[in-house]
């Protein structure tokens, strides 16, 4: 029974701290649904986001201010880079844009420690990253209350964005431009605008995850490379989907956590680090486009 | 800005430049009256498509680049527009290939149309409605994946999402593109239908010189980037040139391809087969 229940635990404790990675896959699914590109910039925009977030709260805003505040600024961000990395390089291949998004990464990277230090800095979100007493008694399961918090906020996250994707205007245009920008421009739709949109839903998708992961691991540099798990949650979920990033995070999340337990100690521990990549190997060979990828619809 | 010349848009002798370097127009002139439909006609590679996008100024988003010449839409010089700026002016392009989007319904993407309009909830139902009756077959298919409809369903779709946009002139390139005659003919009883009762200036890039010019009041005919011949409907459909080289009539009656290549063959000496043999 206590190995049953231990199971659990272990299954649980990964499906919540999946539901981390799925915060950052999010973000790139975003930016990949609306130019196609892979955007490596997106770690650095968690660590941007979460530095910013946690140099106003220094300079004394409340939690709640330096939150807005923190999104304008991710705003801003989006508006930059639409203007001068986007824009310029429109109807240039996606490779170029990719390229485009690495060095976008740096820069961001080396603003972010410029204006804020690169110390390591400590987030309190009054969350603590202990279990939950009512849990435990309920179900003898230890269930730490910062996974569970982080799985709420994705939760929320993304039925907010799917509304918003689903039901008004924008997210209509943010469709039509990812089937067929050309398409889109000839009846009328502003990819500027929509582009804007979609980099600044990414940043404040960005800062959600970066808080999350500052408030666990400290805020950091490390978080730039941490953002790069999302690249196998992406390729198991699939790059276009939102409902995929999700779903590869948990899965990412969960085998990494029973591995690691079960597996790991035959391999000297520490599987936690590639044992995601070898499952997205498997899933590059059989079933490349991920879970819920969109399939390429074309009529015979 | 609204002019009442009664040329909605007036080409005056256009070059365009793809690269800077690939000469796609050379000379171009061309005007399309007022509530007129005007057909542009040429074979592959003659410029209708370039001619279209630099009105619409799309040319930019591949590169390409009016070098000479100008163009008039409405009274206004069309020069530094991006394509949204020229739909906020009334004019849509349906882009040749249809071009839907594929992953969202049929009704999403004629709603994508009227995206540069503001429009209430209850503005919107009676433009769905008006478009679904000149587009009777679209409203059954409303709810289905635009994708997974047929190629004459997504060429309705893409004028359909165009006329949401509420343009005063419409570019048409290639309506009848890879579909069969019956269908070709039904698109252009609902662009001549379109034209009537909205009012609506069209120009029309096709191939098919018969039906195109049976359905307009007037046609250019270009080549390799000139235009070589223009003239109303009904002169082009009976000039003997146009007859031979555009439909397929020669002044003894309609040919098929296999009379035409014994004639050929019997008129050179030498029979072009016997060479290879």
């Amino acid at each position: 029974m206590t190995e049953i229940l231990f199971f659990v635990e272990v299954v649980v404790a990964g499906l919540l701290a999946g539901t981390m990675y799925s915060l950052v896959a999010l973000g790139f699914v975003l930016i990949y649904k609306a130019s196609s590109t892979f955007n490596f910039a997106q770690g650095a925009m968690v660590f941007f986001a979460v530095l910013a977030f946690v140099g106003f709260m220094e300079l004394g805003l409340p939690f709640f201010l330096a939150f807005i505040v923190t999104i304008l600024l991710m705003g801003v961000v989006g508006f930059c880079t639409e203007r001068l990395v986007l824009k310029p390089l429109m109807n240039q291949s996606e490779d170029t844009l990719l390229m485009a998004t690495i060095g976008l990464g740096f820069v961001l990277e080396g603003l972010a420690q410029a204006a804020w230090g690169v110390e390591v800095r400590r987030l309190d979100l009054g969350i603590g990253d202990f279990p939950i007493q009512w849990i435990i008694d309920t179900f003898g399961l230890f269930v730490s209350a910062l996974d569970l918090t982080a799985g709420l906020v994705a939760a929320v996250l993304i039925l907010g964005l799917s509304i918003l994707f689903k039901y008004t205007k924008m997210g209509l245009g943010l469709r039509a431009v990812a089937d067929d920008p050309g398409a889109a421009s000839s009846i009328g739709i502003p990819l500027n605008n929509i582009m804007l949109l979609v980099w600044t839903a990414a940043g404040v998708v960005a800062l959600v995850a970066g808080m999350m992961w500052g408030a666990r691991a400290g805020v950091q540099f490390a978080l730039v490379d941490l953002a790069l798990k999302a690249l196998p949650v992406l390729i198991i979920g699939g790059f276009s989907s939102i409902p995929g990033a999700i779903v590869g995070g948990l899965i990412i999340g969960a085998t990494e956590k029973v591995l690691e337990v079960y597996i790991g100690p035959y391999f000297g521990g520490a599987i936690e680090g590639w044992a995601p990549y070898v499952l997205a190997i498997f899933f590059l060979l059989y079933r490349p486009e991920g879970l819920f990828g969109e399939k390429i619809i074309r009529r015979v | 800005m609204t002019s009442n010349s009664e040329d909605i848009l007036k080409i005056e002798n256009i070059e365009v430049m793809y690269d800077s370097v690939i000469s796609a127009l050379h000379d171009v002139s061309l005007s399309v009256p007022r509530g007129k439909i005007v057909a542009l006609l040429g074979g592959n590679g003659a410029g209708k498509s370039t001619t279209l996008k630099a009105i619409s100024t799309m040319l930019a988003s591949e590169r390409g680049k009016v070098t000479k010449g100008k163009i008039i839409y409405d009274g206004t010089s069309v020069i530094n527009q991006n394509p949204t700026e020229m739909v906020g002016l009334g004019m849509v392009q349906v882009l040749e290939g249809r071009r839907c989007f594929g992953h969202l319904t049929v009704e999403e993407n004629i709603i994508t149309g009227a995206y540069s309009r503001k429009l209430t909830n209850s503005e919107m139902k009676d433009e769905l409605d008006k478009i679904y009756s000149y587009f009777n077959r679209l409203k059954d298919r409303r709810k289905s994946q635009a994708g997974f409809t047929s190629g004459g369903e997504q060429q309705m779709l893409a004028v359909a999402r165009a006329m949401m946009a509420k343009p005063k002139m419409l570019l048409l390139d290639e309506p009848s593109m890879g579909l069969a005659p019956q269908l070709v003919s039904e698109i252009f009883k609902i662009v001549k239908e379109l034209n009537e009762k909205e009012g609506v200036s069209i120009l029309l890039a096709e191939q098919n010189t018969n039906i195109a010019l049976r359905n307009s009041d007037y046609g250019y005919i270009i080549e390799t980037g000139n235009v070589k011949l223009h003239g109303t409907a009904d002169m082009l459909l009976n000039n003997d040139e146009v007859k031979e080289l555009y439909l397929g009539i020669s002044k003894e009656g309609r040919k098929n391809f296999r009379d035409a290549l014994r004639e050929e063959g019997s008129t050179k000496k030498e029979n072009k087969f016997s060479k290879t043999i």
